[in-house]
């Protein structure tokens, strides 16, 4: 298995033109947001404190999501591109067997997610505090990396649900486009998600990144929302639900509440990946004799 | 028998590509399964390997055996470099010594380009790197389909030389489909396989035998008069040319001699693989 992970992470880091592309389809909202949306949205919110920084945090938090989602992706197309030309076939003859294989897709996916997310949050932290003086402090920098593992974790195990069906390389540039184009709206980093529609609301609380973008919000800006909003929960309320901090179900989603969502989502995405390879060692199992 | 298969029977739909083949191998033998594009060769040996599933019909092997096999395309990372490939692919098996990927490197000539990316070597040097994959587990069976299509004479030649030697040496059982006659001839067992059903089955001489004659042409002044004399009736007959199709050599030389003053001149041309693929499998392209 580890022979199988060393081999995704050579191909995809050798591919520099593909990690460049992969690094810059992330950043793309990154730039789009500095360049058209900062200024439209610093202005509605003139009259909270320390709003800058603020909005900073919160692009971030949208920007990691986005990344974990598009990055696990990518990679795991090598899946669907070993498939295609038979490589698949050439891996199920070693004695690693098709269900470790398939582990060994995810847990490279994964890797590749939490190394671009890191990137990333470099490159957005490193730029916001050259141009707003954006500083961290170190227990929601320790938050934020866990969140970067996991976030990684749950992307890898939807997004190998989602690619179960697609069987050539194609199509999977398609989905990519499709994903990478409708993740910035469906997680909720273009635009807040209290300014939806409700439809677009509600399509949002399917959607599992919106539940890690939710968490990264709140650890990055939970510092800040205290003091900016010192003692009035409503206000501080009716905020985090226009922006996506906390996802309102009922009532205001808890952080463990959300939580246990996104554990909920990990166990169905992991039963649903896992689900054919298991009907499939089974079959084979079945199909060869020996005397 | 090391591998024996029993109405083996494969359908896509309505298309029927493998329909009731039996086949028996024996360890250290050496099969081509030889049939024109679209015969049902490859369907046939990737439900022998186990990659596809039978729809009646059963493979089975006297014991749990390692498999090689190399498949008709390419299959390592053209990215990574010939070394990196196979030291990936040997560290997916369990018990492959550590020195197996520069022994088999050796063995097969890789050295010289070992640090290249597989994407950079040409079509002679890849096979040579897919072959050396296939034997990373020191496998009892060597599948190989169409090894050699789509590479010059040189190449396809070496290829082979270095596959007979795997055999002897290695005391390895191959199994491979190609469509190259010449190739099929130097086999223990040819299996001629067309529309799903085996044709034929032997050693090269036996279906050269078998299916092929032998052609007898004759040139003679006056073509009537001499096949006037000859039993058989000919197969072609010009104003100054008749062939016959042959059993044996022996009754060439026999018409030759009893009539050797009508006959100018003559060829004698025993059977080919070719004309006994074709008398089995048809004129007709695919």
């Amino acid at each position: 298995m580890m022979a199988m992970i060393k081999r995704n992470l050579l191909l995809y880091f050798r591919n520099r033109s593909g990690v460049f592309f992969s690094l810059l389809g992330a950043l793309i909202s990154f730039v789009l947001y500095l360049v058209f949306l900062k200024k439209s949205m610093l202005a509605s919110w003139l009259q909270v404190p320390d709003a800058k920084v603020l909005l900073d945090n919160w692009l971030i938090g949208g920007t990691l999501a986005i990344t974990g989602i598009t990055t696990t992706l990518t990679n795991l197309s090598q899946l669907v591109i070993d498939q295609e030309k038979q490589v698949t076939a050439d891996l199920e003859l070693t004695d690693a067997g098709p269900l470790r294989l398939f582990t060994s897709y995810l847990v490279s996916a994964t890797i590749i997610g939490i190394s671009m997310q890191i990137v990333m949050l470099g490159i957005m932290w490193g730029g916001f505090y050259l141009t707003d003086g954006l500083t961290l402090t170190l227990g929601s920098f320790v938050n934020v990396v866990g969140l970067i593992v996991m976030s990684s974790i749950l992307a890898t195990a939807v997004n190998a649900v989602i690619i179960r069906g697609i069987h050539s390389e194609d199509s999977l540039g398609k989905l990519g486009t499709i994903v990478g184009t409708a993740s910035g709206f469906l997680v909720g980093t273009y635009i807040p998600v209290g300014t939806m529609p409700s439809l677009a609301q509600n399509l949002v609380k399917f959607i599992p990144g919106s539940y890690v973008a939710a968490l990264y919000r709140q650890f990055l800006m939970d510092g800040k929302l205290t003091t900016a909003f010192s003692g009035q929960t409503t206000a501080r309320r009716h905020f985090e639900k226009l922006m996506g901090i906390r996802l309102n179900w009922s009532t205001l989603l808890t952080q463990r509440a959300t939580y246990q969502i996104m554990g909920l989502i990990f166990v169905i995405a992991v039963v649903l990946a896992f689900m054919p390879k298991w009907w499939q060692v089974r079959r084979q199992r079945r199909q060869i004799h020996e005397r | 028998m090391l591998l024996e298969a029993k109405n083996l029977t494969k359908t896509f739909g309505d298309q029927v590509a493998v329909d009731g083949v039996n086949l028996q191998i024996k360890q250290g033998s050496f099969t081509a399964l030889l049939g024109p594009n679209g015969a049902g060769k490859s369907t046939t040996m990737s439900m022998l390997i186990g990659l596809s599933i039978p729809t009646a019909g059963e493979v089975t092997y006297d014991r749990k055996p390692r498999l090689g096999v190399v498949f008709q395309g390419s299959v390592l990372d053209e990215m990574l470099t010939v070394k990196e490939n196979l030291d990936i692919r040997a560290g997916q098996y369990r018990r492959v010594p550590t020195d197996r990927v520069s022994v088999l490197s050796k063995q097969l000539g890789l050295t010289s380009f070992m640090s290249q990316r597989y994407g950079t070597l040409s079509g002679g040097q890849k096979r040579r790197v897919d072959i050396a994959r296939a034997l990373i587990n020191n496998p009892d069976i060597l599948f190989l389909d169409e090894p050699t299509t789509g590479l010059d004479i040189q190449t396809r030649l070496a290829i082979w030389t270095l596959i007979q030697r795997l055999q002897r040496e290695h005391h390895l059982t191959v199994i491979l489909t190609t469509h190259y006659l010449d190739e099929a001839d130097s086999a223990d067992n040819v299996i001629v396989i067309d529309h799903g059903k085996v044709l034929a089955w032997g050693t090269a001489a036996e279906i050269k035998r078998r299916y092929a004659g032998n052609l007898l042409t004759l040139a003679a002044a006056s073509p009537r008069q001499l096949a006037a004399r000859i039993d058989q009736q000919p197969m072609r007959m010009t104003d100054d040319r008749l062939v016959y199709d042959l059993a044996t050599a022996q009754a060439a030389m026999d018409i030759l001699v009893t009539n050797h003053d009508l006959i100018e001149n003559f060829e004698f041309r025993p059977g080919s693989m070719n004309d006994a693929f074709l008398a089995l499998t048809g004129r007709e392209m695919r």
